[in-house]
């Protein structure tokens, strides 16, 4: 064939030989949708060795590809897959979803455009573009765009959700709570639980009945809405919470005699479940309305009072502890936005008179090792075993210096110091704009002046630290008490 | 060879294998079985004694081929062989009369100096106990000790035996007195030393080695004119000899006289038998010409001297046993394994080590010299007693397994203070080296590469702060060439065994940093150099030790320090030795893909892209 000219159709078109290029394409769908990644990349791969320039084989590989984790390989075929036309849409809003995860928000959100005008109807295409609104934090448009989709597809989960993020990061919680009753619904998302023919909790007094709280989501989300079991409790005193071993510690903390269950088989008859999250729903709770009785986490005497001799050894007197996070857990759907590196610490690890206490667990902390700056770093991370751990630390430093993590909800929860570093777009939590947090009142927020620009974040840390420590000699020239200082933010 | 003689053994005595390191010790005859050879033996030392080398050789031979463990004809070949210059023919015979009769102490004596000369100081010392067992009250026994225990750096317990030889000898040897000279020379007592060898050479004004020992004493201590002065004394009695030249040609390069220093160098190279330089001389010959700027022809020199030193002594990277090693320790200290062992207690009756570690070459003298200025710190300078612990290891713990899997025995009942044991060997053993000073908080092991056994030191001493000092690794590079050393498994006798040893250690250490709490401060030998002030302040803080200007002039502080950078320390912090590597990339370029990944890390870049 010379070359620039047309290849002939191959997907459609009926030939007689005996494996069509159609039926390959077909098994590299199945294969793909059952997750056999590498298969489907085998035949998609052959399918393009014949036909390079095939869109719907080069939008399906870049899909693969990206499952697969080969970013870049992904986007040149997605790429190449709108050049050579096909379903234009639908890649569009694909390669959408792929420059968000690059880190390249503009491109996103001009495919995004660029595909909502192609397909004004198709309701998953709004949805994208609303993803990526949120995350270039034009709250409006995200807003705007969610509408749009839900309009078009009253039972999008994903659209719902989007705008639940939304409306609450906005502070907007009569409307954001019920729409973040969709979260369940979101396709991947995990099962809250087995499957129940009891109703969800309305809220209502449940007299002598048992009412199953589920610790969903994360470990932070369990840490922050735990502040609710005590509510809870005086609408319905007989709980029963079903929470991970993980938890358990800190659960039992939130009242005496309060029943734990690890396994569903284990549940005792109940008239109603409610998942920890969705407790802020049914208390109705707004903005100056949220329930802070802070601390409502401490950590153990008997384990602070070791770590207290651990740090000792490990940390010369004189230096202020400064604990650190830099990354949260990898599997986490907004990870990318949240983690920063240990190497984005650099402002704040130049500073004298200060040692950095790692409390990073899980991939991240492998960075501790190649950390060479001026502050000491005593990685205890590796010695962290659970949270009780984590918090008989906290209750040894100055204060901590973390990105959105479980680690934060701790340490808010306990009243201990804590300043979290946010992306442009952080959690709704977090809410917009303000540097306090009204669910933890020892919480100091720095966010993110452009998206992925963590430095910035981290000099602006810096310069806060030199003020509230007085960092201005060098180190070991004015000794400061160390650890256990109380003082609040 | 000709094929029809019998092979020989291949150490060189000229006995059959059978008869010498193949020995079968279960078929040798019974003593009476071979009495007949005995008039033999005694005509072989006859002829030994007349000058008949030959006759005694081949009488020797004949009555070892027959039997043995003769030990007379053993000593008697081993003194031929040696005389031959066949060292290893004689240690393999001296070894062999030691192993027959142990009680002998000449024999004895002899082993060790072998040893001690080819540097295989652990056996030398071996040895040298059991001399001072066999016979307490010789000075031979003791004066041994005193050589091999002082170039053991362990030079207070060196200077005991060495006095101990004095008490038991009539008279005072001038050759005892410049040893124990040399001895208090390492441990920095000048003026002692220097006393007791001016006694030496006014009792015997000709001996080669004392005068070559005083005059590196002056140099060390910057007499600069006294030691010429000496080297010119020694230049009259013994004209062509090559100690004294390259003596002359260090001394004249510590004076900048760099031209003039080469000049003694090219003069050694015409004068040697091939026109050639030895190893220690071409490495001298390219720091100068380092210092000259001819960088081109430094590298040359540094090249060239790596390249005759394997020739010479055999020596290359053990690449497979240091990465065994290294494996090893990465599989072992591991976090979940490290939550389950115990850490030693504090001792609070001694001073605190302070371990200053890195590769050989990165600054680590520099750091020590720096700290030891200040009044609650003394130096300990290469304490080789973190090795010494993993390498008793088993036997402390009771331990069928080496290091580090032996420290598994930790999980024993009767082990769980097993910790314990090691830390106060090592306490007690640096107590013996005279290392503590009165008044000392603290003391430094500065020992190159104990970054190797981070996680075994945190055990030990979980208290103890772990400064690392960190350099360009192409600065380390150019060092490593420039000079010898054999810490690493001789990774230092070729430029990319250097760098693939020093690869291999960074990531030991980050995985130790990765997998424990460790009581860490990375140290930059260039931040020593740019922000002298804010790096000791640093340190002393890290340490927990108060702030002293007189840190700041460590190159006033008068201890000496045996290792290659004593002249550098000695001289103001100088600017010359930071990236020096630019003047080298071209030479570099082997290792560059080796070391890029880690130079990154350590936040360093290549040539002009800052730093």
């Amino acid at each position: 064939m010379p070359l620039g000219s047309e290849p002939p159709p191959i997907l459609h078109a009926a030939t007689p030989i005996a494996v069509p290029f159609g039926e390959l394409f077909a098994l590299a769908v199945a294969a793909e949708q059952a997750g056999r990644l590498d298969e489907a990349d085998r035949l998609l791969g052959h399918i393009l060795a014949v036909a390079p320039n095939e869109p719907e084989t080069l939008h399906l590989a870049g899909v693969v590809a990206f499952r697969l984790g080969r970013h870049a390989d992904a986007l040149a075929l997605m790429e190449r897959a709108i050049v050579h036309g096909g379903n234009t849409a639908l890649y569009l809003r694909n390669i959408c979803e792929l420059y968000r995860t690059l880190g390249r928000p503009d491109d996103a959100l001009a495919a995004a455009l660029q595909a909502t005008a192609m397909a004004p109807h198709d309701p998953v295409c709004l949805h994208n573009l609303a993803v990526i609104r949120y995350e270039r934090l034009e709250i409006d448009a995200c807003i705007a765009a969610a509408r749009r989709a839900l309009a078009l597809d009253p039972a999008l989960p994903g659209a719902h959700f989007e705008l639940a993020e939304a409306l609450l990061l906005r502070g907007e919680m009569a409307e954001g709570w019920e729409e973040y009753e969709w979260r369940f619904r979101i396709a991947g998302a995990p099962s809250l639980m087995p499957p129940t023919d009891r109703p969800q909790w309305d809220g209502a007094p449940l007299a002598g009945r048992t009412l199953l709280l589920i610790a969903d989501q994360g470990f932070g989300d369990v840490i922050q809405f735990s502040r609710y079991i005590p509510w809870a409790r005086e609408r319905c005193s007989d709980l029963a919470i079903a929470c991970g071993a993980e938890m358990a510690p800190l659960i039992s903390q939130l009242g005496p005699g309060i029943r734990q269950v690890r396994r569903w088989e284990d549940c005792p008859p109940y008239a109603a479940f409610c998942p920890l999250s969705g407790l802020p729903r049914l208390h109705g709770t707004r903005v100056d309305s949220i329930l802070a009785p802070v601390p409502y986490l401490r950590a153990d005497p008997a384990r602070a009072e070791a770590w207290a001799d651990r740090l000792g050894r490990l940390i010369p007197p004189g230096f202020r502890r400064i604990g650190i996070v830099w990354a949260g857990r990898p599997t986490h759907t907004n990870d990318r936005n949240r983690s920063a590196s240990l190497a984005a610490f650099a402002p704040v690890a130049a500073l004298p008179g200060i040692a950095l206490v790692s409390l990073q667990k899980g991939p991240a902390a492998r960075q501790a090792g190649s950390f060479f700056a001026r502050a000491p770093l005593v990685h205890v991370g590796a010695e962290i075993q659970d949270f009780e751990d984590s918090m008989a630390i906290l209750d040894n430093l100055d204060l901590l210096v973390s990105v959105d993590t479980s680690v934060v909800h701790l340490a808010g929860a306990m009243g201990r110091p804590a300043w979290v570093m946010l992306p442009r777009a952080p959690d709704w939590r977090w809410l917009l704009d303000r540097t306090d947090s009204p669910w933890y009142p020892t919480i100091r927020l720095f966010r993110q002046r452009a998206q992925g620009e963590w430095h910035t974040v981290a000099a602006d840390v810096a310069q806060a630290l030199r003020q509230r420590f007085g960092l201005t000699t060098a180190a070991g020239a004015a000794p400061a008490p160390a650890g256990r200082s109380r003082d609040p933010e | 060879m000709n094929d029809s003689a019998p092979a020989l053994c291949a150490c060189g005595s000229g006995l059959r294998p059978a008869s010498c390191c193949r020995m079968d010790a279960a078929k040798l005859l019974p003593p009476d079985a071979t009495r007949h050879l005995v008039p033999l033996i005694e005509r072989a030392i006859q002829a030994y004694h007349t000058g008949a080398i030959a006759a005694a050789e081949r009488l020797c031979i004949e009555v070892l081929e027959s039997a043995p463990d003769r030990v007379g004809a053993l000593r008697v070949l081993y003194d031929i062989r040696k005389a031959q210059g066949q060292s290893r023919a004689a240690e393999a015979l001296i070894r062999r009369v030691v192993a027959l009769d142990p009680n002998d102490l000449a024999a004895t004596n002899e082993l060790a100096l072998i040893l001690l000369s080819r540097g295989d100081l652990a056996e030398a010392e071996l040895h040298a106990r059991n001399a001072v067992r066999i016979a307490p009250e010789s000075g031979q026994a003791h004066n041994l000790m005193g050589m091999i225990l002082t170039e053991a750096q362990r030079p207070a317990v060196g200077e005991y035996h060495y006095r101990r030889v004095l008490e038991l000898s009539e008279g005072r040897d001038p050759i005892l007195l410049a040893n124990l000279a040399w001895n208090l020379k390492t441990q920095g007592r000048m003026q002692e030393a220097r006393a007791l060898y001016k006694e030496s050479v006014a009792a015997a004004p000709a001996i080669r080695q004392t005068l070559l020992g005083w005059a590196r004493l002056e140099e060390a201590d910057r007499d600069f004119t006294a030691a010429s002065d000496v080297l010119d004394r020694m230049e009259r009695l013994f004209p062509d000899d090559a100690g004294v030249r390259i003596s002359r040609a260090v001394l004249l390069g510590r004076m900048r006289r760099y031209p003039e220093a080469l000049a003694v160098l090219d003069a050694m190279a015409a004068r040697s038998q091939n026109g050639m330089l030895g190893p220690d001389e071409l490495l001298e010959k390219g720091r100068l010409l380092d210092q000259m700027g001819h960088f081109e022809d430094a590298f040359a020199a540094f090249t060239e001297g790596k390249r005759l030193a394997r020739a010479l002594s055999g020596n290359q990277y053990l690449d497979q046993q240091a990465g065994q090693l290294i494996d090893r320790l990465r599989g072992f200290f591991t976090a979940g394994r490290l939550r389950l062992l115990p850490r030693a207690t504090v001792r609070t009756d001694v001073p605190q080590p302070v371990f200053i570690l890195g590769f050989p070459r990165s600054g680590t003298t520099l750091v020590e010299q720096t700290v030891s200025a200040h009044s609650r710190i003394c130096a300990g300078d290469e304490l080789p007693l973190i090795n010494d612990i993993a390498n008793l290891m088993p036997r402390m713990l009771g331990s069928p397994l080496n290091y580090p899997e032996a420290l598994s025995e930790l999980w024993m009942g009767d082990q769980r203070d097993g910790l314990d044991n090691l830390r106060d060997h090592y306490l007690q053993k640096v107590r013996q080296m005279g290392v503590f000073s009165p008044g000392a908080d603290w003391f430094t092991d500065k020992m190159p590469l104990n970054e190797m056994h981070l996680g075994l030191i945190a055990l030990i001493f979980p208290q103890a702060p772990l400064i690392h000092v960190v350099r360009h690794p192409l600065d380390i590079m150019v060092s490593a060439m420039s000079n010898h050393f054999t810490h690493g498994f001789y990774c230092a006798y070729a430029l990319e065994t250097a760098a693939t040893h020093y690869l291999r250690v960074m990531e030991l250490v980050q995985h130790y940093r990765a997998e424990m709490a460790l009581r860490y401060l990375p140290i930059r030998y260039e931040d020593m150099i740019d922000d002298q002030e804010g790096s000791v302040r640093t340190l002393l803080a890290f340490i927990g030790a108060e702030f002293e200007p007189g840190c700041l002039s460590f190159h006033e502080n008068r201890r000496y320090a045996r290792t290659a950078s004593y002249a550098q320390v000695t001289e103001k912090l100088y600017d010359r030795s930071r990236f020096r590597y630019r003047h080298y990339l071209k030479h570099l370029a082997p290792v560059i893909p080796i070391l890029q990944p880690v130079i990154e890390r350590l936040g360093y870049g290549i040539d002009g892209d800052g730093g």
